[in-house]
């Protein structure tokens, strides 16, 4: 299951699923390792897969991205709502950006997905948008992933699909 | 804390996943979804442990959690801090989040993999709504206090068994607009309850019976404990398993519920401690009741309670005055009533018509009439050897509303009249032929 340094753990499979209709929320933790949480607002897997970028906003994230600059530790959940289907990854937080104009266009197409993948579940744009209010606020956290794991509901939830050394 | 639970309590009926953050000792975060964040009291939540998985790993090495919920309406956001207490696997928090549960698991296509194995109870130390301008557009609960003040109204002016049930119900349709309602007594002897009054039901299935633990009926009759379910789930469907057990149907009244109820409501009528029946209610429209509802229909449930305990301590006085007896006309084509004193069912021209005490003191009362007798009291039935009743915790009136409302329903020439407080008239308008031996 180990893999070394310069081959991602993720297929291109998984890059392509997390990154549209999807749900996700991030966490970190404080040197209490007390735990903090907040709603992902896009991700973005770079094109060699092995760092992934997720926004988060600074105005409804605050303490969390304190967390993450703190202490690095980061897991992100992503969950498609129609299928359940879920992976987690672990890692490292390599950096902390603010936004460029391709992460503003990745995270505008992200939400439009997710907003496609609710409407037949009930939920209506403004809702949608509630959900990801503080977008205009957000920040880039790029990030290694370290463990990757099945969280999909099941007899194989919390598999590990792969990690690094 | 500035936000309290009971203001966001609609973020937990399950309609979304709420997301939980936990910390390994070694300081790995994890996060992952819950099926189920349930409201315990004001300073606690409990939550769905379905699964041995890394949040339940971590949690019993380091108690923090970070719990986000959403209201389902808004979209608001909520952040609980919490702190694990324990975990229960038995008892009326766990049957109330088992039932729950399989509402959810239903709602989301999840039937087969969800099963509960724990409630795990945390203290709330903080509430934070991750919307920064929240306040200004947070939608207020509905407001029940007026709903239940006007049933309760309705409540204090019944004097006996009777006009309290149908007040009751006139009140729930009335002030709650709820449709479909029904009131089941425990008796306690035989471990089931039976139905003694309905609302919107083509059938009134007065008789009807529920085991102890059968359904969200029995589950919240068996524990005490209210249940609400907010969507349709086969594994506390009453109608199937119903007709399932009743393979032979012969002495069973149909219970009148919905065939697929997409809400229930299921409250215990409890005083003193015992278990006297459940106030059920039920829609076919999903999430129809509220937290708000619950709150209320419990309050209710006791006020019915403390009255049907007061109802039985003085339903054994007797007016002085009895009502002047009206001669019963016995004409028109003869009816047979049988007897089978092994259950003590009576069938009424070969149709099943009650069984149990009730089918004893119908008994009786036809056995006297046939002396010459039609006025009665509700203590001599009390007294007599002959109909075995349990003690008084029995509810012996809600055993004659019972009779009489069957027999209103399935042999209208056999009438139970109320003459005066703890006195009745039998009223017999063909001539009866007994079958029996007791």
């Amino acid at each position: 299951m180990a893999q070394t340094a310069d081959l991602p753990l993720l297929s291109e499979a998984h890059a392509a699923f997390v990154q549209r209709h999807t749900s996700m929320n991030v966490a970190g933790r404080d040197a209490h390792n007390r735990p903090a949480l907040a709603r992902g607002l896009g991700i973005r897997v770079a094109p060699d897969r092995l760092t992934l970028t997720v926004y988060l906003s600074t105005t409804h994230s605050a303490r969390l991205l304190q967390c993450l600059r703190d202490c690095g530790a980061i897991a992100v959940a992503v969950t498609r709502p129609t299928t359940h289907e879920t992976l987690q990854f672990k890692g490292r937080v390599r950096e902390i950006l603010p936004l460029s104009d391709e992460d503003r266009a990745e995270m505008a197409a992200y939400q439009d997905s997710f907003a496609a993948e609710l409407e037949p579940l009930g939920y209506r744009r403004d809702f949608v948008r509630q959900l990801l209010a503080g977008s205009e606020h957000g920040v880039a956290v790029v990030f290694e992933p370290t463990a990757m794991f099945d969280q999909t509901p099941g007899p194989k939830a919390g598999e590990k699909l792969g990690e690094k050394p | 804390m500035s936000i309290t639970l009971e203001s966001i309590r609609r973020c937990f009926e399950g309609a979304l996943p709420a997301q939980i953050a936990t910390c390994a000792l070694d300081g790995t975060p994890n996060v992952a979804y819950l099926s189920q964040v349930h409201y315990v009291d004001s300073e606690h939540v409990a939550l769905s442990f379905q699964f041995f998985s890394k949040t339940r790993e971590n949690v019993l090495a380091n108690p923090y959690a970070q719990v986000q919920v959403m209201e389902p309406v808004t979209g608001l956001q909520y952040q609980l801090a919490l702190q694990y207490l324990r975990t229960e696997t038995e008892g009326p928090l766990f049957e109330y989040m088992k039932a729950r549960l399989a509402g959810v698991a239903s709602q989301t296509g999840m039937s087969k993999v969800f099963r509960l194995r724990g409630s795990d109870v945390y203290r709330v130390l903080d509430i934070h709504c991750t919307e920064p301008h929240a306040q200004q557009d947070k939608p207020m609960p509905e407001n029940r206090m007026p709903a239940l003040r006007a049933c309760v109204q309705r409540l204090a002016k019944c004097a006996d068994l009777s006009s309290l049930l149908d007040e009751l119900l006139a009140g729930l349709a009335r002030h709650f607009g709820i449709e479909h309602a029904m009131v089941l007594m425990f008796d306690a002897a035989a471990g089931r309850l039976y139905t003694v009054a309905s609302l919107g039901y083509a059938e009134s299935g007065v008789g009807s019976e529920v085991m102890l633990g059968e359904g969200v009926i029995g589950v919240a009759a068996g524990q005490q404990t209210p249940i609400r379910i907010a969507y349709l789930t086969g594994d506390y469907a009453y109608s199937r398993a119903l007709r399932d057990r009743l393979g032979d149907c012969e002495k069973e009244i149909p219970f009148p519920g919905l065939a697929e109820p997409h809400s229930q409501l299921a409250m215990p009528i409890v005083a003193g401690g015992r278990l006297l029946g459940v106030l059920y209610a039920e829609s076919e429209q999903k999430l129809r009741f509220t937290y708000e509802d619950e709150d209320a229909l419990m309050a209710l449930a006791g006020q019915i309670g403390f009255a049907m305990q007061a109802f039985e301590h003085n339903g054994e006085s007797v007016d002085e005055q009895p009502g002047a007896p009206a001669p019963s006309a016995s004409d028109g084509t003869e009816v047979a009533v049988k007897l089978y004193p092994a259950d003590n069912s009576v069938f009424v021209d070969g149709e099943y018509l009650i069984k149990g005490v009730a089918g004893a003191i119908l008994w009786k009362l036809l056995r006297d009439h046939a002396q010459g007798r039609s006025e009665f009291s509700n203590r001599e039935l009390r007294l007599d050897a002959s109909l075995r009743l349990p003690d008084i915790s029995d509810n012996l009136e809600a055993r004659l509303i019972l009779l009489q409302k069957r027999l209103a329903e399935r042999c209208p020439f056999l009438r139970i009249e109320k003459t005066g407080r703890g006195r009745f008239r039998l009223a017999v308008e063909r001539p009866v032929r007994l079958e029996g031996n007791a």
